[in-house]
């Protein structure tokens, strides 16, 4: 099956640009702009890896770790996307359970590897 | 004078003492305030101007890497051109952000323990490509076993990386670049680690010193054209060291090189 990866970024050109580069790469891309209709793919279209930009307009991307938590169906990998890549950050991430934490812009074939390298490890458990 | 008349007197003083401490009060909360709307303003300017650009970068590495179609020499020149550029913006924006937090007083050290040689070797793998393109020749020399520091290791690469990009800028082709890490003069509590990056670049002339530690300064025109910084590198890395009580100087002739010194004071984990 298509892995499956949802996008959450609120802004257009930088989703254009990832959705460009993961669907060349060979995944199905759902995207999301605010923490309500990243909810609603979840819910409905549960994703194998979730790409979270921590910044949502006023929204900390974050909050949406809770509901991954009460969403039930296997969890998907979640990996922040953000501008600074400082110890706090880090540590916000890991704490609530991101996989990794990917300063933008991020290296096209450096994310396609590590995408097949997680999905890899899912595929495993 | 009566004694009633020095009390009302002592009182209505008093009483205007309280008033303008109350006022001074207020304009100190107000300025706090001014500050800190200040650098989040900054802060929202920087995330703003950062992902479009982030968007840019990454369509430029799309095609750069061949994931759309293999792109002939020229192609791939013209996208690499693309994609500098927005790198080189990049950092810009975050030296402008990194200098606003600075001048907010909103910079924290995050130290950790770390070996002085790992931060060397990260900066220097990341002016390999610039040292090559210039032909230069780079020299590290690290004192044997020197402590590890308890310092803030993004920090302190960050005042190496821009140490070297300032001695990669200024120097000429076929020049030379080193970094030399000692053990530095005896304090009350121990002693500093010295650090020196030198060149044998354009040199800088003795009255601008200290003009160079400002912010947005431009010692040489001509020279500063091909130096593609935002003119806040020394002022951030001296900022940086001075959290970390240590001291950035330079000594330099003019023509003849600079060597870039400073010291951070080992300190034990607790």
């Amino acid at each position: 099956m298509v892995p499956h990866i949802l996008l959450v970024e609120d802004n257009a050109f930088v989703i254009g640009a990832l959705r460009l580069l993961l669907e060349e790469t060979g995944h199905r891309v759902s995207d999301a702009s605010t923490l309500t209709d990243a909810t609603r793919v979840l819910r409905e279209d549960p994703p194998d890896v979730v790409l979270l930009d921590l910044t949502l307009g006023g929204e900390d991307g974050l909050t949406l770790m809770t509901s991954i938590d009460a969403n039930g169906a296997a969890r998907p990998i979640v990996v922040a996307l953000t501008g600074h890549d400082d110890a706090a950050t880090l540590e916000r991430c890991t704490a609530v359970g991101c996989r990794a934490v990917l300063v933008k812009p991020i290296a096209p074939m450096k994310l396609k590897s590590q995408i097949a390298e997680w999905l890899g490890e899912r595929g495993a458990t | 004078m009566t004694r009633a008349y020095v009390d009302d007197v002592s009182a209505e003083r008093l009483a205007s003492l309280q008033e303008q401490n109350l006022e001074l009060s207020r304009l100190a909360a107000e300025l706090r305030n001014e500050a800190a709307l200040r650098t989040q303003f900054l802060s929202n300017i920087s995330h703003d101007l950062r992902t479009p650009l982030t968007a840019i970068i990454t369509h430029g590495e799309i095609l750069r890497d061949g994931i759309l179609g293999e792109l002939t020499a020229r192609q791939k020149d013209s996208v690499g051109g693309i994609i500098g550029g927005g790198r080189q913006l990049l950092d810009m924006i975050g030296e402008i952000l990194t200098y606003a937090r600075g001048a907010a007083h909103q910079l924290t050290l995050t130290r950790t323990s770390f070996s002085i040689v790992s931060a060397v070797e990260q900066v220097c793998a990341l002016s390999e490509s610039l040292i090559a393109k210039k032909r230069l020749s780079l020299a590290v020399t690290i004192e044997p076993e020197l402590p590890p520091l308890y310092a803030d290791r993004d920090k302190i690469a960050h005042i190496l990386g821009n140490l070297l990009g300032n001695a990669i800028d200024f120097t000429l082709p076929g020049g030379r670049v080193w970094i030399n890490c000692s053990r530095g003069a005896s304090t009350e509590r121990g002693y500093v680690m010295l650090v020196e990056v030198g060149d044998t670049g354009i040199g800088i002339a003795p009255e601008h010193h200290e003009l160079v530690f400002r912010e947005f300064a431009q010692v040489d025109a001509s020279a500063s054209r091909q130096h593609h910084g935002t003119g806040l590198g020394l002022a951030i890395a001296r900022r940086f060291v001075e959290l970390h009580d240590g001291r950035l100087w330079v000594e330099s002739t003019l023509g003849q090189g600079s060597r870039f010194f400073f010291t951070i004071p080992v300190r034990s984990a607790p």
